[in-house]
């Protein structure tokens, strides 16, 4: 009996440790990145008079992008009238448009108020300086930026979260003060750095 | 933590679970009454409340071993579709998640599993299984991306380890979930809350609901318990009775073979009453023709002019001394040959009567002895079996009841056909027909006009033989046909109801049958013998 006993608990550390480690990963948030703190004119989208702009970047195969999708549809419901937002799917380099529309394509572009488009070589996340998939900017109706980070709680993890909180309490004007939150996602890629990309790295 | 803290408890827990509820519940009426006494029904109870309790372990460990194999795949199949790859721009890698499913999965998962296969009913078996259960939730929940739905399976697990029936092992499985809450909220609390600064204490909310399903799955665990513990203490009660039962059966059959032994001893006094008076029965129809016999000859003996021999003597000792004169010039003299012839003469006709009535006196005397070998051979249940000429065996049998026939002036007509010699046992074939032709003649006693008595020998369409005693006397009753073999049962006045019963088991025994037919009361009736030819 003592075996077993013993047997069970270096099989109760092991998958305690196995666990922590994993709860530890998807914790890890991935490279923020430095956005223009005013919004960059050479972008090939323009802000619409009167409304905030919020920019996703996601990575069209990147596991964690449902999870923002998901919490980008809620959010848009939250602040109808109050924002317009665009999602760049990031098309590395060597790759067509068909690798990019997956069916997270369809998911994005059936969000009331949401523009999705092709980021081709990742130029528009070079412009914006974002590193990671579910990299979220907001820009205020007068470009200034106001909140940048994810709107997850973890990878891949859907649910209330910090980053949608900010957005929403900033957009009712319950707050002027800029955020930022851990965005958690796979590396976009354009930077081509990969020691810089941990996101969803093992 | 609590789930190894309790598979250290003392083994005699359950037993004194088990010993509460049993005196709570002994304290009921009892359904049934036992030859137990109270201490030893409680003791068995108990005995039984934990063998019924360890195969419930046991059984659910089972359950639990192939649910983990279950979500074990389940989790890898998560992985693969949900988090396949993880990406860094166009290149890809195996997402950390497959090898979170694959390697901590099969962890949390193979131990349970194996301690299932080889520690079944052990308490540290099933709080490892709470433990892994809880674990491979939240393995699920984060693979799932922690879906709320995810979460409700948790709410499920802890109604599945329910079935444990162990309120142990929902403590070991709530304080896992609750120390998973309390680590993550320390440590990373908008992963358990969704907000940066939710109070240290929020776990204990979240552990809350877990605490409120549980509370109604010990309400529930309780009454299972009790339940168990009745059935247990019914079951005690049941096997009590049933080895009073038991015994009481093993009394009634030693009773009753008791009884059986006593009653074969009846029956074979019985039997041997049954043989003594149908011996008696058939030496007394014998006895009958030996009592004509003797009288016949007695009247013979009577009828010997005994006197005129001796008047003979006295005149030949008077004319001894002239002997020759005597009967050569005495008129008595001469005529003395001539009366001597004749009183010769005289003396032998009566002689050979005797002779013949001794020598049917000796057959008589000879059936008598064969009856009573019979009956005693009956009576040890064997006999010899013999070839038998049909006719001789049927004129013996008549010949027996020859003077009875003779002096009430019966007609006994034969109607032999030719069959084939018998091969069966000769003194239970005559004592049947010695009491056939009795009775017929019996039947015949008080009929006036022809009294005839027919004996037909023949052979049926079944290649039996069948020997019928026919007489036109005075019938049977339709009513009396139906009973007339029955022990005991006889409508003559001296009769005592043996012959005709001990007739037809003959015939049974010899393989056949013995029938009676009868048109009515005063139009005669007719027996038949049916035998097979070989016995």
């Amino acid at each position: 009996m003592l075996k077993i006993n013993t047997f069970a608990m270096i099989w109760l550390l092991v998958v305690l440790t196995g666990s922590l480690l994993m709860a530890q990963y998807s914790q890890t948030a991935g490279v923020a990145g430095t956005p223009p703190a005013q919004w960059p004119e050479t972008s090939r989208v323009q802000r619409d008079p009167g409304l905030s702009k919020l920019v996703i970047f996601l990575h069209p195969r990147c596991p964690c992008s449902r999870a923002t999708l998901g919490e980008l549809e809620r959010l848009m419901a939250h602040c109808q009238g109050m924002l317009s937002a665009q999602v760049w799917f990031i098309q590395p380099e060597g790759r067509d448009e068909v690798w990019v529309k997956t069916d997270l394509w369809p998911v994005a572009a059936a969000i009331p108020g949401v523009q999705v488009d092709v980021d081709h070589a990742g130029a528009e996340a070079r412009l914006f300086q974002a590193a990671t998939s579910g990299q979220t900017l907001l820009y205020d109706v007068n470009g200034r930026l106001v909140f940048q980070g994810g709107i997850t709680l973890a990878r891949g993890h859907a649910g209330d979260n910090p980053g949608s909180d900010a957005i929403e309490c900033f957009l009712k004007q319950k707050t002027s003060l800029s955020a930022s939150t851990p965005v958690f996602g796979c590396a976009l890629g354009w930077n081509n750095k990969p020691e810089e990309c941990t996101l969803c790295q093992p | 933590m609590s789930a190894l803290a309790a598979t250290i408890l003392p083994e005699d827990h359950a037993l004194q679970q088990a010993t509460t509820l049993l005196r709570a519940t002994v304290n009921e009426p009892r359904p049934q009454t036992s030859s137990l006494p109270d201490s030893a029904l409680q003791r068995r109870a108990a005995v039984l409340f934990r063998a019924a309790e360890n195969e419930l372990h046991r059984h659910t460990d089972q359950l639990f071993a192939r649910l983990m194999i279950v979500q074990w795949l389940a989790g890898i199949a998560a992985a693969l579709l949900i988090s396949p790859l993880t990406w860094i721009g166009d290149s890809s890698q195996v997402h950390v998640h497959v090898w979170a499913a694959v390697l901590l999965g099969g962890a949390i998962s193979g131990f349970p599993v194996w301690m299932a296969s080889h520690y079944p009913g052990l308490a540290v078996t099933r709080h490892v299984i709470a433990t892994a259960q809880m674990l491979t939730a939240a393995l699920l929940i984060h693979l799932t991306g922690g879906r709320i739905e995810t979460h409700f399976h948790i709410f499920g697990s802890l109604a599945f380890l329910a079935f444990y029936r162990d309120w142990r092992v929902l403590a070991t499985a709530t304080v896992v979930v609750a120390g998973d809450h309390l680590i993550r909220g320390l440590f990373w609390p908008q992963s358990v809350f969704g907000v940066l600064t939710a109070s240290s204490w929020r776990w204990m909310e979240h552990a809350g609901w877990v605490l409120f399903e549980d509370a109604i799955l010990f309400v529930a665990i309780h009454r299972m318990l009790r339940e168990m513990s009745e059935i247990a203490l019914r079951r005690a009660t049941l096997e009590g009775s049933n080895v009073e039962i038991e015994r009481q059966v093993v009394e009634r059959t030693a009773e009753l073979n008791k009884t059986q032994t006593e009653l074969l001893e009846t029956s074979r006094l019985a039997g041997m009453a049954e043989v003594a008076t149908s011996v008696l029965h058939n030496v007394g129809n014998v006895l009958n023709s030996v009592g004509v016999s003797a009288e016949l000859a007695t009247s013979k003996v009577r009828e010997f002019r005994v006197g005129s021999l001796k008047n003979v003597a006295e005149l030949l000792q008077q004319h001894s001394e002239d002997l020759p004169a005597f009967l050569s010039s005495d008129p008595r003299g001469k005529m003395l040959p001539d009366y001597l012839l004749k009183l010769a003469v005289h003396l032998a006709e009566p002689q050979q009567a005797i002779l013949q009535e001794m020598e049917m006196l000796q057959k008589n005397i000879d059936h008598i002895k064969e009856i009573v070998a019979m009956q005693q051979r009956y009576a040890r249940g064997t006999g010899v079996v013999e070839v038998l000429s049909v006719a001789d065996l049927v004129e013996d049998s008549i010949r027996i009841n020859a003077a009875s026939f003779s002096r009430h002036e019966v007609n006994v007509v034969r109607e032999i056909a030719p069959v084939p010699p018998l091969k069966t046992d000769r003194h239970k074939v005559m004592q049947i027909l010695v009491n056939l032709l009795s009775n017929a003649k019996h039947a015949l006693d008080h009929s006036e006009g022809d009294k005839r008595m027919t004996v037909r020998v023949t052979l049926n369409q079944k290649g039996r033989l069948e020997i019928a005693v026919i007489d036109n006397g005075t019938g049977i009753a339709a009513e009396n046909l139906s009973r007339i073999f029955s022990h005991g049962f006889t409508t003559k006045k001296l009769g005592h109801g043996f012959g005709l019963h001990s007739g037809a088991l003959a015939a049974k025994e010899l393989g056949g049958t013995l029938q009676a037919h009868s048109d009515g009361v005063g139009l005669g009736a007719t027996f038949t013998l049916t035998l097979p030819l070989e016995n």
